[in-house]
């Protein structure tokens, strides 16, 4: 036991005792499960998963003949390129706007906060009942105003844009804090020295602000960009992929692929695994970009 | 002589006991009944009754709990995310002891249900009692898979008000669906945000309940072979036919979420299942209720069941306490009540047993008593052949894809159907393999 003891109270090994519940945990949870999704993709599996029948690359095959998991992949794309832009850019200007602490930033934080805690069902029940089109708050508001009844939640290349709006309202309070965090970290004596150059706030922000916080940056556009691309509770509360699929994303036909009574655990296992490329693919993409950079 | 006498009074009551107990025991009843084997026996029971209904199941199972004289405890699990629940716990050789769903669960875990045939043997529930089709919507051949436990059927709402504003009759509904038709025209007022037919794209029970009246079943046994039956199907065209004329028209909205319009008062005629009725009492609305008008398919008494159903996972022990459970809620008590009865009271779902639909308390219901006015001879088959294991793929693919793409002008009715019969097909083909 002492013999034990010695071996690991060394610090180049117990480092490897402190980091070891995460690593357990992280291999429980997130390898072995992404492994078992690699194995299933290549099997025919019922939801039970009481049997399975090896097909090759069926899976895959199919997939890129059925239209709508076709579909989904551009309905994702499409709420990725709305969704991160605004998400990382608007989010930057507001985390510079409210990065001064004093009582109304503290207040307005507090405010683009709030949805970040509240859950996604509430959420999307809410803005489903405000954007009804026929006894939605907003709707009834925007008729009696006369700019006519506008159905937002049913009608097909406008409901991807509201379900985007909602989910960038949802989310925008975090990314803007952890700016804000950043922002703070930026030296004063930067600012005070632009300042005395006779730099305007703008230029202050451009020179000296966005630069200083590039690693923050590269970590809200590559989460918001992995985050986006998996989209699913939003969509599931208030559309169900609805108007005519055209607010279907990836990993919601997954879902109903997987867990609905119709499932075909291996089909949705390969689609997962292309979405799982994808995502791998832009992420090294963006992290090579980002070291090249740094 | 004392002890002789004690003896021969002993020996006695022993007899006229057990001559008591074979009379009462030619049914056969008896050696389960008194086995004890479910004494004290803890059973799990999973559902996904996560509204007021489920604060209401809570309730009863604490009260079983409380007043079985066996000891029986059931530990009930409420689960929003029922499916993944008893998928990943079947995949993993577990589950529950008794669970709450629908019977085409059948289809899906039909290698992890026992079946319950035996209830009627192995309790005092009297098969005769039980509507048999609906029993026979929850068999496969002679093996029966669910005890029902809750009838869903669709039905019809009009808002008596709209009606009485738009000058027709308040109290006569449409009869036929030219009538739905041409008084949804006369119902809709877009100055007030009134639709005449409340029927939602995004709705495929409700659909299916009404298209299948037009032009029957989507798939049926064709000599052994199930053939899905879309394309041509002259009554599902003149369905989407109406549905899209409606639309078009701005007599029916293309909308999601028509029941909270109905709540508002702002949907003429629409229809849905029992849950309905909770939105409009709470919002007031004057409303009647009565079946869905027939179609050229003939009378029809579509429903789903839900049931209880026994998994593998249970033991012996444990499937005779879910019997116990099963016959509790399905016996009357001292006061001529029972949890069948009152659960069909309270959430306004028709009663699956004669003894229930024959109480007064029921009978002065007029929810319940149109709800039950169905012919329970007539088919009860949802959609598809109540046999066919695909009927969760017509729901959730075929018909969606179909109403979405008439909704939407996607496409015309003719290649809507086309499109339909095509994914039907596949679904069909793989289980004709």
């Amino acid at each position: 036991m002492e013999r034990v003891r010695k071996y690991w109270n060394k610090p180049s090994r117990s480092a490897y005792v402190f980091v070891a519940p995460s690593i357990i945990l992280l291999i429980l949870f997130s390898v072995i499960p992404l492994i078992m999704a690699f194995g299933l993709s290549f099997f025919d599996v019922p939801i039970t998963m009481n049997t399975a029948k090896f097909i090759g690359w069926n899976n895959f095959v199919e997939a890129f003949h059925d239209s709508r998991f076709l579909n989904s992949l551009k309905v994702t794309a499409i709420f990725t390129g709305l969704e991160v832009p605004i998400q990382v850019l608007g989010s930057l200007i507001v985390a510079a706007l409210i990065s001064k602490n004093n009582k109304r930033n503290k207040f307005l934080r507090a405010v683009y906060f709030l949805p970040v805690i509240c859950s996604a069902t509430v959420i999307g029940i809410m803005w489903r009942m405000i954007l009804h089109s026929n006894i939605g708050f907003i709707t009834a508001a925007m008729q009696s105003m006369g700019l006519g009844k506008i159905n937002f939640m049913n009608t097909p290349g406008l409901t991807i844009y509201v379900v985007s709006f909602i989910s960038i309202w949802r989310s925008f309070g975090i990314s803007a804090i952890i700016y804000v965090t950043a922002i703070q970290q930026v030296s004063p004596s930067l600012f005070e020295a632009a300042e005395m150059d006779g730099a305007g706030k703008i230029r202050q922000f451009i020179h000296i602000t966005v630069p200083s916080i590039q690693p923050t940056f590269w970590y809200i556009l590559m989460t918001r960009f992995a985050g986006a691309l998996q989209i699913f509770d939003i969509i599931y509360v208030t559309t169900n992929g609805g108007p005519n699929y055209t607010t279907e994303s990836t990993v919601s036909y997954i879902y109903s692929r997987a867990f609905s009574s119709n499932s075909s655990m291996g089909y949705a296992s390969a689609m997962s695994v292309v979405l799982f490329i994808i995502i791998m693919f832009i992420t090294v993409l963006m992290y090579h970009r980002m070291n090249k950079e740094e | 002589m004392k002890k002789l006498k004690r003896i021969t009074a002993v020996g006695l009551s022993v007899i006229l006991a057990a001559s008591l107990a074979a009379c009462g025991g030619s049914d056969g009843k008896e050696d389960t009944k008194e086995s004890g084997k479910a004494k004290g026996t803890t059973i799990t029971f999973w559902n996904s009754f996560t509204g007021a209904d489920g604060d209401m199941l809570v309730e009863m199972v604490d009260k079983f709990n409380k007043e079985n004289k066996d000891g029986i405890t059931v530990d009930m699990d409420i689960s929003a995310d029922f499916d993944s629940q008893l998928s990943t716990a079947f995949a993993a050789g577990e589950g529950p002891t008794m669970m709450l769903s629908s019977s085409a669960y059948r289809f899906t875990y039909g290698d992890y249900l026992q079946d319950v045939s035996d209830v009627f043997d192995k309790t005092d529930l009297d098969k005769a009692d039980f509507i048999q089709s609906y029993l026979d919507y929850c068999s496969d051949g002679d093996s029966l898979y669910f005890v029902p436990f809750q009838i869903v059927g669709y039905y019809m709402y009009w808002n008596k008000d709209l009606f009485e504003a738009a000058g027709l009759d308040p109290d006569t509904p449409p009869a036929t669906w030219n009538e739905w038709q041409e008084w949804a025209g006369k119902l809709t007022d877009e100055s007030k945000n009134v639709y005449g037919s409340g029927i939602s794209y995004d709705y495929a029970y409700q659909i299916a309940h009404i298209m299948q009246r037009f032009g029957g079943l989507a798939v049926t046994d064709d000599n052994g072979k199930w053939k899905a039956n879309f394309a041509g199907n002259a009554g599902y065209e003149k369905f989407l036919n109406m549905y899209k004329a409606m639309a078009d028209k701005g007599d029916n909205p293309v909308e999601a979420d028509t029941d909270s319009m109905a709540s508002a008062g702002q949907i003429g005629m629409t229809a849905g299942g029992p849950w309905v009725t909770a939105g409009l009492d709470t919002a007031g609305v004057n409303y009647g209720i009565g079946l869905i008008p027939q179609g050229d398919a003939g009378d029809m008494n579509s429903v789903e069941v839900i049931g209880f159903a026994i998994t593998t996972a249970a033991s012996d022990e444990e499937k005779e306490a879910a019997y116990k459970f099963i016959e509790w809620w399905n016996t009357e008590n001292d006061d001529g009540s029972s949890p069948a009865l009152e659960w069909s009271l309270t959430n306004g779902f028709p009663a699956y047993t004669y003894s229930v639909q024959d109480k007064d308390e029921y009978k002065e219901n007029e929810k319940l008593s149109v709800m039950s006015s169905a012919d329970p001879e007539a088919p009860t088959d949802f959609i598809t052949d109540s046999n066919f294991p695909g009927i969760n793929a017509v729901l959730t693919d075929v018909i969606p894809e179909m109403i979405n793409a008439v909704a939407f002008g996607n496409a015309s009715v003719d290649a809507a159907l086309e499109k339909a019969q095509s994914s039907a097909d596949k679904i069909v083909e793989d289980y004709n393999k």
